[in-house]
C-alpha cells in the first residue's frame, strides 16, 4: 500500500521535475507524453488503492521532513475514505485535462512550461488530498497556489493576465496566515500536526479554542476557495488557459478549502458558532455569486462566478453538519463544471478566442457535438432532476432546512434562491449562446470553425459522469442504494448531524425538482432566439444600472482597490521616501552634519576623496597593528 | 587525529594566503582569478569535509566544541588565541566559503580594473569574516569584527555603481560608531570581570560567569546590542544598507547581504544574550517589535523601490526581521528557526543579487521600470529568478519555508500575538516579490530600445553559478534535517544560558 501511495503521489512530481529540468530538449511528443503518462499512471495508483484499501485506513510516513524540539513535520499521508475518493476524482479529471491540454496547447509553442507547471499542480492537489501532517498538507496548499498563479499568468505578455496571477496569489496567501496560525495553534494546543491525530484528540478542545480554530480554517479556505469577502481573485483568474480554467479553477483547487474543512470536520463540528458562520458566508456568497453571474458576458466569467456560488454549496453543506453532502456535492461539481470549462475551451478556440456569448449564438448547427456535452453539463449545473448535480445539491438544502437551529431555515431559503438564479444563469448562458442568432449567420459563414476531434471526444467520460453522478448517492426514498453515503459513513462527519424525515426529503425533492424546471422555461421565454431581438442591440433583460453593478461582482473589486491598494502602494511610496529616506536617514545624516560642523577643521575628512579615506584608514589599521605587535613582544 | 591539527586555524587562514599571492601577481589578472579560485574552493573543500566527517562534541578547556583551539597570544592582557567550531559556525563558515567562491566566479567578467586588488580584499573578507564565525575570545572576535569593515569599504569604493563614496563612507560611518560603542562595553565587562574575580580574561566561556548589577549589565548589553543591531541591519540603524548595496559590485552585495549581516545576527546569539542573559530577556519586547517593524516596514517600502538591487536590500531587512524574532524568543524552535533562517537568507538573497548582477551586465540597468518581458529572451535567467524570488517569499518545498516556519510557530508558545503578526506581514512580502517578478520576468519589455534588441540567455558558467545555489535551496527545502541535527547540539547549550 505504501509503494501505491508513493507513487500515487509522486509519478506527476517526476513528470514535473523531468519537464522542468530537460523538457525543454525533448521532442514535443515526449514531453507531452511524459506529462500525460505521469498523471495516468497516477490515475491507476489512486484506483489500485481504492480497490487494495477496501474498508481500512492508512497512515503512513513516506518521508522525514522537519524534525525541531516537540515539533515533527514528517511527509505522512492518511488514507481514509475520503481521501480515496478525492483522490479518484482529482487523478481522473487531470487525466482527462491533460489529455485534451495537448490538442488544445498545439499551438502554443510554451507546451513545456505549461505541462510542468499542471504535472506540478496535479502533484500539490495529491499532497493536499492525502497529507496527515498539516505542515505537509500546507506544501500542497501553497503549491497549488503556486501552480494556479503561474498557470493565470501563464500568457504573460498581457499585463492583465499577469496581475491577474499575482492577485490570485496574494488574495490566497492572505487566507493563508490564518492557516498559517491555525496550524501553529494546533501545535501550541494539542502538540500535534497529525489530522489523524488531531481528530482523535479534538474532543479534548474547549468551545472557545475549537471555535477560533475553525474560524481561522475557514478563513484560509475562503482565500482557496473564493468565497466572501476574498471573492474577486477567481473571475480574474479566467485569464488562464482554458484547462487550466477547468482543472485548477473548478474541479479541484478551488474545493481545497471545503475539503480541509471536511478533513478537520472533527474539529469544526465542536463549535456551533462556527458552523452557523460557515453556512451564513456560504448562502451568501452563493447567491452573491448567482447574481454575479447573471450579469457577465464573458462565458468564463459565467462559471467562475457559477464556480464560486457551487463551492459555496459544499461549505454550506459542512455549516449543516452533512460532509457527505458537501462532498457528494464536491464531486458532482468537479465532473460537471470541468464538462463546461472544457466545453467553453471549444467554443472560444473554435470562435478564435471569443469570449462574449451574446457574439456567439448558432453553435448547435456549427458545434453539435459540443452543443450536447455543454447541455449536459448545464443541466447538471442547473440542477435540473434527475442529473447529478440535482440531488447533490438538494440533499445539502435539505440538510441546512433540517438543521434544528431556527437561523438554519432562513439560510436555507437564501441557498434555494441562489439555486433558483442558478438555473437562469446557466439557461442565459446556454440558450443565448447555443440557439440560433439569425443576425450573426452571415458573420459565422465566413469563420472557420474547425477544432480538432480529440478535444470534443475526451469530455465524453465527464458527460457520462455528470449524467450518471446521480447513481453515486442515489436517494434511498426514491429507491437508490446511496451508495457514497454508506462508503463515506466511515469518516468523521459522514453521517449527517439531523437526518431529514423521508417524506421531508421526497416532497422537498420533488418540489425544487419542479422548481427549477419551470424556472428553466421561464428562461427559455426570456432568452430564446426570438425574444432577443425586440430592437435592442444586446439581448439585456435589466436595467443599465442594475447590469452594472452585476457585471461588476457588485463592486466589490473596484472597492477593494480604491480602499486597500491604492493607499497600500501610496503609503509604500511615503514611507519609502518620506519616512525611511525622510526621517529615519536625516536624522543620522543630521548627526552627521553636526560632527562635520565641529570638525571642520579637519577639512581633509570632507574632501571628498576616496583615496583621502582609504589612506587614513590604511594608517589607522597600521597603528592599530603596530600597537598590538608591540604590545604582544613586549608584554609576553 | 582529527583534533590535532589546527584546522580552524587553516580555514580561517588560507584564503589569507590566497590573497596576498593575489596581490602579489596583480599584474596577471587571469592568474589572480584562477589561484582565487583555487584557493576559495580548497577551503569549501575543508569545510565540507568537516561538514561530512560527523564530528561530535567533546570538552575543551573552552567549553564544548566540535573543533576548538587555544592558544595563549598576550598573555598579560589575558588574550588569547582561541577558536571554537560548533554546528552553528560549522553552517555559517560552509556558507562563507560557499558563497565567496561564488563571487569570485560571479566577478569573472564583471571585475576587470584592478583584479588583483579586488580578489585580495575578497579573500582578506573571507578569512575575517570566518574569524567572527570561530572566534571564543571576545578580544579576537572584536579584531575580525572591525577587519572585516575595511576590505568591505574598499569593495564598494573602489568598485562600486556611481554613488560609491557616500555608500562606503555611509556604511563605515555607521558601522564604525556602533563598534565603538561595543569597544567600551567589552573593555568595561573586561575589567568588572577581572576586578570581581581577579582573572583578567577576554574569554567567552569566562565572561559568561561574570557577576554584574542589573544597571551595568543593561548598559554593556545596550552597548553590544547597538553593534550588532546596526549590522543585522534592525530598524532604524538600518539605512545604510540600501545604499550600500545599491552602490556596491555583485559580489560585494552578495558577501554583505549573505555573511556580513549574519555576523550581526550570530554574534547577536553568541555574545549578546549569553553574557548578558538578565539584560537581554529584559530586551526582548523591544527586539520582538523592532523584528515585526522591520518585517512589515521594510516589505512595504520594498513595494515602491525603482531599483531592482535596492528592492532586494530592503527584502534583507525584512528577512532579517524573521532573524531577530527568532533569536529574541530564544527557544529550542525559534533558535535553529533563526539559524537556518540565516543561512537561507544568506542562499537566496545571494542568488537574488547574483540574477541582477547578470541583468546589469546585460543590460547596463537596474530599473525596473525598463525591465519586463525576460522571459520570452532569456527563459533561463527568468527560471532562476523566479526559483529564487519564490524561495524569498517562503513557499513550501523551498528553504526561506522552513526557517520561516519554525521561527513562527516556535513564538507561539510566549508571544502568541507576534506569531499572528508574523504570518500576516509574510503577506506583504509575497506582494512586493510577486511585484518585481511580474515587472521583471513577465509582461513586455518595457524598455523600447531592449524591446527589440535580442539578449544572451545565461551561460554555462552563470549555471554554475545558480545550479549549486538552487541544489542548497532546494535541499534545505526539502531535506533540512541534516542541517537542523547540527543546530540541536549548539541551540541547547544556548537555551542553558538563559534558563
Amino acid at each position: 500500500m505504501k509503494t501505491i501511495l508513493f507513487f500515487l503521489l509522486f509519478f506527476p512530481f517526476v513528470g514535473g521535475f523531468i519537464l522542468a529540468v530537460i523538457g525543454r530538449y525533448l521532442p514535443r511528443r515526449v514531453a507531452e507524453w511524459i506529462a500525460c503518462a505521469s498523471v495516468l499512471g497516477s490515475l491507476l495508483m489512486a484506483s489500485l488503492a481504492f480497490g487494495a484499501a477496501g474498508e481500512k485506513r492508512y497512515l503512513l510516513t513516506l518521508f522525514d521532513w522537519i524534525r525541531v524540539g516537540d515539533l515533527s513535520a514528517s511527509m505522512t499521508v492518511y488514507y481514509d475514505h475520503l481521501a480515496a475518493i478525492m483522490a479518484l476524482m482529482v487523478t481522473f479529471v487531470s487525466s482527462l485535462i491533460h489529455l485534451y491540454s495537448v490538442s488544445f496547447m498545439r499551438d502554443d509553442r510554451d507546451y513545456v512550461r505549461y505541462f510542468c507547471y499542471m504535472n506540478l499542480f496535479v502533484f500539490s492537489m495529491l499532497v493536499i488530498t492525502l497529507a496527515d501532517n498539516l505542515v505537509f498538507l500546507y506544501l500542497g496548499w501553497e503549491g497549488v497556489g503556486f501552480c494556479s498563479y503561474i498557470l493565470i499568468g501563464f500568457w504573460y505578455s498581457d499585463v492583465a493576465n499577469a496581475t491577474a496571477g499575482r492577485k490570485a496569489f496574494v488574495l490566497t496567501r492572505i487566507g493563508d496566515v490564518a492557516f498559517g496560525i491555525a496550524i501553529a495553534l494546533f501545535f501550541l494546543i494539542l502538540d500535534q500536526l497529525s489530522i489523524f491525530s488531531i481528530n482523535s484528540k479534538a474532543a479534548s478542545l474547549s468551545a472557545g479554542t475549537a471555535t477560533l480554530l475553525a474560524l481561522l480554517l475557514f478563513w484560509g479556505a475562503v482565500g482557496k476557495s473564493a468565497q466572501l469577502p476574498l471573492i474577486v481573485w477567481l473571475p480574474d483568474a479566467m485569464a488562464g488557459p482554458t484547462p487550466v480554467s477547468a482543472l485548477i479553477h473548478a474541479a479541484t483547487m478551488v474545493t481545497a478549502g471545503a475539503y480541509l474543512l471536511m478533513r478537520l470536520f472533527p474539529v469544526i463540528a465542536l463549535s456551533s458558532n462556527a458552523m452557523v458562520i460557515i453556512a451564513a458566508v456560504a448562502a451568501f456568497t452563493g447567491l452573491f455569486a448567482a447574481l454575479a453571474a447573471l450579469g457577465q458576458k464573458d462565458i468564463k466569467r459565467i462559471l467562475a462566478y457559477s464556480t464560486i456560488s457551487q463551492v459555496s454549496y459544499m461549505f454550506l453543506g459542512i455549516g449543516a453538519g452533512d460532509v457527505t453532502g458537501g462532498m457528494y456535492h464536491l464531486l458532482s461539481h468537479a465532473f460537471f463544471k470541468a464538462l463546461l470549462f472544457l466545453g467553453a475551451g471549444c467554443v472560444i478556440q473554435a470562435l478564435h478566442e471569443e469570449h462574449d456569448i451574446f457574439k456567439m449564438g448558432n453553435l448547435r448547427q456549427r458545434l453539435p457535438a459540443v452543443f450536447w456535452l455543454y447541455l449536459v453539463g448545464s443541466v447538471s449545473l442547473a440542477a435540473i432532476p434527475p442529473f447529478g448535480g440535482f440531488f447533490s445539491k438538494d440533499r445539502i438544502l435539505l440538510s441546512t432546512f433540517g438543521h434544528p437551529e431556527p437561523i438554519y431555515k432562513f439560510l436555507a431559503l437564501i441557498a434555494e434562491i441562489g439555486a433558483v438564479i442558478t438555473v437562469l444563469y446557466t439557461f442565459r448562458m446556454f440558450f443565448v449562446a447555443f440557439l440560433e442568432r439569425p443576425s450573426l449567420q452571415e458573420d459565422f459563414r465566413k469563420k472557420d470553425l474547425k477544432i480538432p476531434k480529440f478535444m470534443v471526444w475526451i469530455n465524453a467520460p465527464l458527460a457520462i459522469l455528470a449524467i450518471f453522478a446521480a447513481s453515486l448517492n442515489f436517494p434511498e426514498v426514491f429507491g437508490g442504494k446511496s451508495w457514497l453515503a454508506h462508503y463515506l459513513a466511515s469518516i468523521p462527519g459522514g453521517i449527517p448531524l439531523s437526518p431529514a424525515s423521508a417524506p421531508l426529503e421526497r416532497s422537498m425533492e420533488i418540489g425544487s425538482g419542479l422548481l427549477n424546471i419551470a424556472v428553466l422555461i421561464a428562461a427559455y421565454f426570456l432568452y430564446r432566439p426570438e425574444a432577443r431581438f425586440l430592437g435592442r442591440p444586446t439581448p439585456v433583460v435589466f436595467r443599465q444600472r442594475l447590469e452594472e453593478l452585476l457585471s461588476s461582482g457588485f463592486y466589490l473589486d473596484r472597492l477593494y482597490q480604491v480602499a486597500l491598494v491604492k493607499p497600500y502602494q501610496a503609503m509604500a511610496r511615503i514611507l519609502w521616501l518620506k519616512v525611511d529616506e525622510g526621517v529615519v536617514d536625516d536624522q543620522f545624516d543630521a548627526t552627521a552634519n553636526i560632527f562635520r560642523f565641529f570638525s571642520s577643521g579637519l577639512q581633509l575628512w570632507t574632501t571628498g576623496r576616496l583615496s583621502t579615506y582609504l589612506k587614513m584608514l590604511l594608517l589607522g589599521f597600521t597603528a592599530i597593528v603596530s600597537a598590538l605587535a608591540l604590545g604582544w613582544y613586549y608584554l609576553r | 587525529m582529527i583534533n590535532n591539527f589546527p584546522w580552524l586555524t587553516t580555514i580561517i587562514f588560507l584564503p589569507l594566503a590566497g590573497s596576498f599571492l593575489a596581490l602579489f601577481f596583480a599584474r596577471r589578472p587571469m592568474f589572480c582569478r584562477w589561484t582565487s579560485l583555487w584557493v576559495s574552493l580548497a577551503d569549501l573543500f575543508l569545510v565540507a569535509w568537516l561538514f561530512t566527517s560527523n564530528l561530535q562534541r567533546h570538552s575543551w578547556s573552552t567549553g564544548k566544541w566540535l573543533l576548538a583551539e587555544d592558544h595563549p597570544w598576550i598573555e598579560s592582557l589575558g588574550i588569547r588565541y582561541s577558536l571554537g567550531l560548533d554546528g552553528i559556525s560549522l553552517m555559517l563558515i560552509f556558507l562563507t566559503t560557499f558563497l565567496t567562491v561564488l563571487c569570485i566566479l560571479v566577478s569573472w567578467k564583471e571585475i576587470n580594473a584592478k583584479v588583483g586588488t579586488f580578489h585580495f580584499f575578497l579573500l582578506f573578507l573571507e578569512t575575517s569574516i570566518m574569524g567572527v564565525f570561530l572566534a571564543t575570545d571576545l578580544f579576537l572576535f572584536y579584531l575580525f569584527w572591525e577587519i572585516q569593515i575595511i576590505p568591505m569599504f574598499f569593495l564598494i569604493g573602489i568598485w562600486g555603481h556611481e554613488e560609491r563614496v557616500y555608500a562606503t563612507v555611509k556604511f563605515i560611518l555607521f558601522t564604525l560608531a556602533g563598534s565603538l560603542f561595543m569597544l567600551i562595553a567589552l573593555t568595561g565587562l573586561y575589567l568588572i570581570h577581572g576586578a570581581k574575580t581577579s582573572l583578567y580574561t577576554f574569554s567567552l566561556y569566562q565572561l559568561i560567569q561574570t557577576p554584574l548589577g542589573f544597571s551595568t549589565e543593561l548598559w554593556l548589553y545596550g552597548a553590544f546590542l547597538l553593534a550588532f543591531a546596526i549590522k543585522i541591519p534592525i530598524f532604524p540603524v538600518h539605512t545604510w544598507l540600501p545604499d550600500a548595496h545599491t552602490q556596491a559590485p555583485t559580489a560585494g552585495s552578495v558577501i554583505l547581504a549573505g555573511l556580513l549581516l549574519k555576523t550581526g545576527a550570530y554574534a547577536l546569539l553568541r555574545f549578546g544574550f549569553p553574557l548578558f542573559p538578565v539584560a537581554a530577556r529584559f530586551s526582548v519586547p523591544l527586539l520582538l517589535a523592532l523584528g515585526l517593524i522591520g518585517l512589515f516596514y521594510a516589505a512595504w517600502i520594498a513595494l515602491a523601490q525603482k531599483d531592482l538591487k535596492r528592492l532586494v536590500a530592503y527584502s534583507s531587512v525584512g528577512h532579517m526581521g524573521i532573524v531577530v524574532i527568532g533569536i529574541a524568543v530564544w527557544n529550542t524552535m525559534t533558535l535553529s528557526g533563526a539559524t537556518l533562517q540565516m543561512i537561507n537568507h544568506g542562499l537566496t538573497t545571494s542568488a537574488l543579487f547574483i540574477l541582477v548582477g547578470m541583468l546589469d551586465e546585460r543590460v547596463h540597468t537596474r530599473e525596473i521600470a525598463n525591465f519586463g518581458g525576460f522571459w520570452k529572451k532569456m527563459p533561463g535567467f527568468s527560471a532562476f529568478f523566479l526559483f529564487f524570488a519564490m524561495a524569498s517569499l517562503g513557499l513550501p518545498g523551498l528553504n526561506n519555508f522552513v526557517g520561516e516556519f519554525l521561527v513562527l510557530v516556535g513564538t507561539i508558545k510566549t508571544w502568541p500575538l507576534v506569531t499572528w503578526f508574523g504570518f500576516a506581514g509574510l503577506v506583504l512580502t509575497v506582494i512586493y516579490i510577486l511585484t518585481v517578478v511580474q515587472k521583471t520576468v513577465f509582461e513586455e519589455t518595457r524598455n523600447e530600445k531592449f524591446r527589440e534588441q535580442p539578449l544572451a540567455d545565461i551561460t554555462v558558467r552563470e549555471v554554475l553559478i545558480l545550479a549549486p545555489l538552487a541544489l542548497a535551496v532546494l535541499f534545505i527545502g526539502l531535506h533540512p534535517q541534516p542541517v537542523l541535527d547540527l543546530f540541536e547540539g549548539p541551540v541547547g547549550v544556548l537555551i542553558g544560558f538563559l534558563k
